[in-house]
């Protein structure tokens, strides 16, 4: 039945659009085009330097003025010599047993048959996997670049464990008693409480003391008090930490003036460790 | 519920026995849960190389055979084969026993059950695992909404007219509700395999297909399930549960579903391992195949068994006639999907992280064997949805056209088809008047 309708419809609406585009509309659409135009050229980065220069500087800046730190770990492969002491130390400083270690050790080889040990703590990844996958934002971001735990939000599903590309992350599986920690003394001695069962843990760049050392006025990396365990113990200074986004610090300038690698960087994780090769290693 | 339990006749001494048997297993199941509560998942063989195993592969596949819910209800309510309600109230009871069961699984395998709740305070939008979360419980709730009805109708007296109202309204809103329904199943049901598909780490996972794989097995296993079930209870009650058209069209879902998902397992295999090669997911499948039976239960469990044969059961009319063929489908169905859930679950893990610079092999194979507490929990729960099922067939009016059975060589099937029933309005208007 609408059928019938439809040509009249059609008919009536060309009468009523004899001009296609109105003075007005026209108007409107050019300064509307423009404006649109001259916003997009005003915001884009390519366009507008000063724009790029202000977002730089955000980006750089915590929001209050002081330059925002991105704190990084240097282990010097072609100097340990794989004494374990900074496995140690991490497990007595930060209270974990002996099979749910933070900072690992590896023996490994070049291609030329060349043995390097190789340390792993977390990574503390830029784009970390961990954080990702996390379904309760249990694992996250800070602004000084360190990734770390919510005890509290953790349910322990352990899908963290599964993303994590360097298997740094330990569970608890069992209800840790009062028994004493394996290395406690002649390492030091427990400075965060144990976690609870059920819950997923890792290294946390000892977070505490480089919370508490700044507070105190302190800088991690120089201040022993400020820095991690592993780095303070090391016999052979093979490990270094600090700001790399401060270019005074040590870790910048090994950084920028030595050759570094990071673990399975086409990941594209960008982890916040970086090691000196050892001979032979590319 | 006594006047219930009277009404009913036929308790046999087999039957007695079945529950006595499920009712053991599930007491087998609870003692070995409070174990876990109580002590913690150390008493479990995972580790933290191999942090997730058997329950993770309980929960995964309790979902995917409970993908019937969504696949049927969708069939009926939105696109409107009104014939598969027959089939649709068992598939919504079937899937909300798979969702439960998965959720029990899940309480489970977490280490903080107390905390279950914390994905809908604390999101983290960009978790595959936070969306399937909130996928699940949500669609658990529709499940309930779908299931309510079902209840109402067939355990509460007719004097109780506000709940009979409840249902009827439910059921009248039930195409919006099985909708959404849907939409949801649609989403989580392939997240699932996103979960393993989006680890770049792990080459052995990472595949964009794992996704789609995941929702087309889960097509053709959900319905599967259902009908399996519905033609056992029918052998044990000597009906017919469904309409002969009906079990004819859900066994073709099942096996153009089936095909499907051997299409792209094919592809997926093929275009990452015999027309590319990465030399990683290389590496790790020669490892699989050296320390465990991944090639063969690939070929065997998951492609030939788990597809190709239910397929050709399926879609082969002199075949599929015959129930017991069709349940044996049903069940080689079900088997392959297991199969491909464990050795997905399985697989990522025992290939070891390769993160060291050196050349050496520096972490090891995990080889993870279930234990005997986790294969208890398993039981429990795997009673839990027998015994449900056991009880709903009796007690809820899961097939209401079920008729006594007819043999299958007796009726030419496409002859019975066409007249339609007697209750059933005409499905088109009559053409009068010109158009």
């Amino acid at each position: 039945m609408s059928n019938q309708s439809e040509p009249a419809t059609e008919v009536s609406t060309a009468k009523e659009r004899t001009t296609i585009l109105t003075r007005r509309e026209f108007t409107t659409l050019l300064i509307g085009s423009g404006v649109t135009m001259a916003m997009a050229a005003f915001l884009s980065e390519p366009l507008n330097p000063a724009v790029a220069r202000m977002l730089e500087a955000q980006k750089a800046t915590e929001g209050h003025g002081k330059r925002k730190r991105h704190w990084v770990m240097v282990i010097d492969l072609s100097k340990c010599v794989g004494c374990d002491y900074c496995v140690y130390a991490c497990q007595a400083t930060n209270d974990t047993t002996d099979d749910m270690r933070w900072n690992i050790r590896i023996d490994d080889e070049t291609e030329t048959g060349k043995v390097f040990h190789l340390t792993r703590p977390c990574l503390h990844c830029q784009h970390a996997p961990c954080v990702e996958v996390c379904p309760v934002a249990a694992t996250y971001h800070r602004e000084d670049g360190l990734v770390v735990m919510d005890y509290n939000k953790c349910i322990g599903c352990r899908y963290c464990q599964t993303a994590c590309p360097y298997g740094a992350r330990v569970f608890n599986w069992i209800e840790r008693g009062d028994e004493p920690n394996p290395r406690a003394g002649d390492w030091g001695r427990p400075e965060v409480p144990r976690r609870p069962r059920g819950v997923v843990e890792k290294c946390t760049f000892c977070i505490h003391r480089i919370d508490a050392g700044l507070a105190r006025g302190q800088m991690p990396g120089v201040d022993p008090e400020a820095t991690p365990a592993c780095v303070n113990i090391c016999p052979v200074n093979a490990r270094h930490f600090g700001d790399l986004n401060n270019p005074d610090s040590r870790v910048a300038r090994i950084i920028a003036s030595q050759p570094t690698l990071r673990l399975r960087e086409d990941l594209g994780t960008d982890p916040s460790v970086y090691y000196i090769p050892p001979e032979g290693l590319v | 519920m006594a006047q219930l339990l009277r009404s009913r006749k036929h308790t046999t001494l087999l039957f007695v026995l079945w529950l006595l048997l499920l009712v053991a297993g599930l007491g087998v199941g609870l003692a070995s849960g409070v174990h876990v509560l109580v002590n913690g998942l150390g008493v479990t063989n995972l580790t933290n190389q191999a942090p997730w195993g058997l329950w993770i592969v309980v929960d995964l596949s309790s979902i995917a055979l409970g993908a019937g819910a969504f696949t049927l209800s969708a069939a009926v309510y939105v696109f409107r084969l009104k014939h598969l309600e027959a089939i649709a109230r068992a598939a919504v009871f079937v899937g909300l026993l798979g969702y439960t069961s998965a959720m029990l699984a899940l309480l489970m395998d977490i280490g903080r059950p107390d905390r279950f709740y914390h994905p809908m305070i604390y999101w983290n939008v960009h978790s595959v695992l936070w969306e399937i979360t909130l996928a699940v419980m949500l669609y658990t709730t529709v499940l309930v909404l779908e299931f309510v009805p079902i209840a109402i109708e067939s355990l509460v007296p007719h004097r109780f007219h506000f709940l009979h109202r409840l249902a009827h309204f439910l059921h009248r809103v039930m195409p919006v509700i099985a909708l959404i329904g849907m939409s949801i199943s649609m989403i989580h049901q392939s997240s699932l395999g996103a979960t393993y598909g989006i680890l770049t780490a792990r080459p052995v996972w990472y595949s964009p297909s794992a996704p789609v794989m995941f929702i087309l097995s889960a097509i053709a296993g959900g319905p599967a399930l259902t009908l399996f079930l519905a033609l056992l209870s029918g052998i044990l009650l000597n009906k017919d549960m469904l309409p002969r058209r009906v079990v004819r069209d859900v066994a073709r879902l099942i096996g153009f579903a089936a095909l499907a998902y051997l299409y792209l397992k094919l592809w997926s295999w093929a275009s990452t391992t015999y027309y590319s090669r990465i030399p990683e997911r290389e590496t790790g499948l020669e490892l699989l195949n050296l320390n465990t039976p991944y090639g063969f239960t690939f070929w065997w469990g998951e492609v030939l068994l788990g597809a190709v044969v239910p397929a050709i059961i399926m879609l082969w009319s002199r075949l599929r006639n015959n129930r017991y063929i069709l349940m044996f489908g049903c069940a080689l169905v079900i088997f392959g999907l297991l199969i491909y859930r464990w050795n997905m679950t399985l697989s990522g893990f025992t290939v070891p992280l390769n993160w060291n610079p050196g050349v050496r092999n520096v972490e090891h194979i995990n080889i993870y064997t279930p234990s005997l507490v986790e294969w208890g929990v398993t039981l429990g729960i795997f009673c839990y949805g027998c015994l449900a099922f056991t009880l709903g067939v009796r007690f809820l009016n899961l097939f209401p056209e079920a008729k006594p059975m007819t043999p299958d060589t007796e009726t030419a099937p496409v002859a019975v088809e066409h007249t339609p029933p007697a209750s059933e309005p005409p499905m088109q208007p009559q053409p009068s008047g010109a158009d």
